[in-house]
């Protein structure tokens, strides 16, 4: 009997999720990625008017940074060891991480103590550098298909920023202050690219194993949290509080818990869910051997 | 120069672990690690099925992601070719596992045993250096080296080959050095039939397959 030869490559191994690094991590990417885009947000902020919450983010900026190192040290397997992190910066995104982490710690904690326009731009920085460094930390897991890809590091920085400015909105809330007017619509530009870069994220591919891998990122659960929850509604909200001011302290500090809330959800799936190692595949392979 | 790797014939191979079974106990590995695994495989919609055993193990991939993604400079390549752990300076961070798209690396914990308590060989074979830290396969590394310090040739000599392919029963595992062409596995992948697993990946794998 005559048979067709299998197109190729054919799936032999299928994926698998990946277990070794679970919530910890999450914690890692989600306040380093909080900190780094709080200190940010609000030192943008404070550009355009007073804005008393960046001497609170030079502190809780790095401390939200250092919890999450130390709830990702509890992860490995030789805690005691972690200084050698730091040893192949030349290669490796994460001792390049841990070193960015330092260099924001130290620059944020100059900026609390000698409040210059200099230490906040290079603190800055180096919080950006930081969110992208765990982007890239994801990115060049070659074995994971849903976080190999290139557009990973942009996810990270985005992700850290949304999540940066939902926490400004709440702590000038809880001061007692409404944001600059200038800063809502540069709120509402960032979620809009958030989502376009999130959106383009889950299109990456059209690769069977990746369209798997993100299939929790994609259902109408994710997309009712993340997309909706996450970035819709608190662009509604922004343009609410812009539209009626009377409304405007409730519906920003809800903005900013929304905005908290959707992208610890989004790295959450992004990590746990979507974590899935690689297909084992083998092109060529003939069906057709032994059969009469 | 030496560039070791190996030649998996699937044609060949009946599934029957040894090379599992042989690798355990030749590194001591403690119960529920397994630096190298046969796959027993369907592919395929009847009737057009097949069944393929696949011995999967670590690639030795000329152009490892699991090294330089490493932090600490623990995982490493010799120049023959070889990636290997050095346990003494890695953490078990498990980014190399995530960098590896061959799912070979295992990072033990603790070393569990298959009873209460560890039996006299457990007890004989443990490797405390090994715990907390990423685990794979070396190639047996070990046999290969002081076979070769002793004027051994591995793949030729077993004294001074990997374990799995010592083992082997159906003689489906065949290992040798690249770099000499009239070596055993140059000349199995001569022809150029020989397959790698993701060649797409770009890791330049140091084991072939031989299929149909």
């Amino acid at each position: 009997m005559a048979t067709m030869p299998q197109p190729a490559p054919v799936e032999l191994i299928p994926a698998e999720p990946q277990r070794l690094w679970g919530t910890p991590a999450v914690a890692n990417f989600f306040l380093g990625g909080l900190g780094a885009g709080l200190y940010i947000a609000a030192a943008l902020a404070a550009r355009f008017g007073p804005a008393p919450s960046v001497r609170i983010a030079s502190w809780l900026g790095p401390a939200l940074v250092l919890v999450g190192f130390a709830a990702v040290a509890t992860e490995s397997g030789r805690p005691m060891r972690g200084a050698r992190v730091l040893w192949r910066i030349r290669t490796s995104w994460m001792s390049r991480e841990l070193w960015l982490g330092g260099a924001f710690v130290l620059l944020a904690a100059a900026d609390l103590v000698f409040p210059l326009a200099l230490h906040r731009v290079q603190a800055s920085v180096a919080a950006a550098l930081l969110a992208l460094a765990q982007g890239f930390i994801v990115r060049r897991s070659r074995g994971v298909t849903a976080w190999d890809v290139p557009v990973m590091p942009v996810v990270f920085l985005a992700s850290a920023l949304v999540s940066g400015a939902g926490l400004y909105f709440m702590i000038e809330l809880s001061l007692g202050r409404l944001p600059e007017a200038v800063v809502l619509p540069a709120v509402v530009g960032l979620l809009a690219a958030g989502l376009v870069v999130w959106l383009r994220y889950l299109a990456w591919s059209g690769e069977p194993a990746f369209l798997e891998a993100v299939r929790a990122l994609r259902d109408a659960r994710a997309a009712r949290l993340i997309i909706g929850g996450g970035y819709l509604a608190p662009i509604a909200l922004v343009v609410l509080a812009r539209v009626v001011p009377a409304a405007a302290g409730p519906a920003l500090y809800l903005a900013g818990a929304l905005m908290l809330a959707g992208q610890l959800y989004a790295k959450t799936l992004v990590i746990l869910k979507a974590g899935m190692l690689r297909p084992i595949t083998l092109g060529a392979l003939r069906l057709d051997r032994r059969l009469p | 120069m030496t560039r070791w790797g190996m030649v998996i014939d699937v044609r060949r191979c009946v599934g029957c672990q040894t090379c599992t079974i042989a690798c355990m106990q030749e590194h001591g590995l403690p119960a529920g690690t397994a630096w190298r695994f046969v796959a027993d495989i369907e592919i395929g919609e009847y009737p057009n099925v097949r069944r393929l055993f696949l011995p999967m193990q670590c690639m030795h991939c000329a152009e490892p992601p699991c090294v330089p993604v490493c932090p600490t400079g623990a995982s490493r390549q010799r120049d023959d070719g070889i990636v290997f752990v050095h346990y003494d300076a890695c953490v078990g961070c498990g980014y190399c596992a995530m960098a590896c798209p061959y799912h070979a690396r295992h990072l033990v914990h603790a070393a569990d045993g298959y009873f209460e308590s560890p039996t006299l060989s457990e007890q004989a074979t443990a490797r405390p250096e090994r715990h907390g830290v990423m685990t794979k396969c070396t190639f047996c590394k070990e046999r290969v080296d002081d076979g070769r310090s002793r004027g051994l040739t591995p793949g030729v000599d077993p004294e001074a080959t990997p374990m799995c392919s010592v083992a082997c029963i159906a003689d489906a595992i065949v290992f040798g050095d690249f770099d000499d062409q009239s070596s055993r596995v140059s000349q199995m992948i001569a022809d150029g039939k020989a397959q790698l697993l993701m060649p797409e990946c770009g890791t330049q794998p140091s084991v072939y397959y031989l299929t149909d």
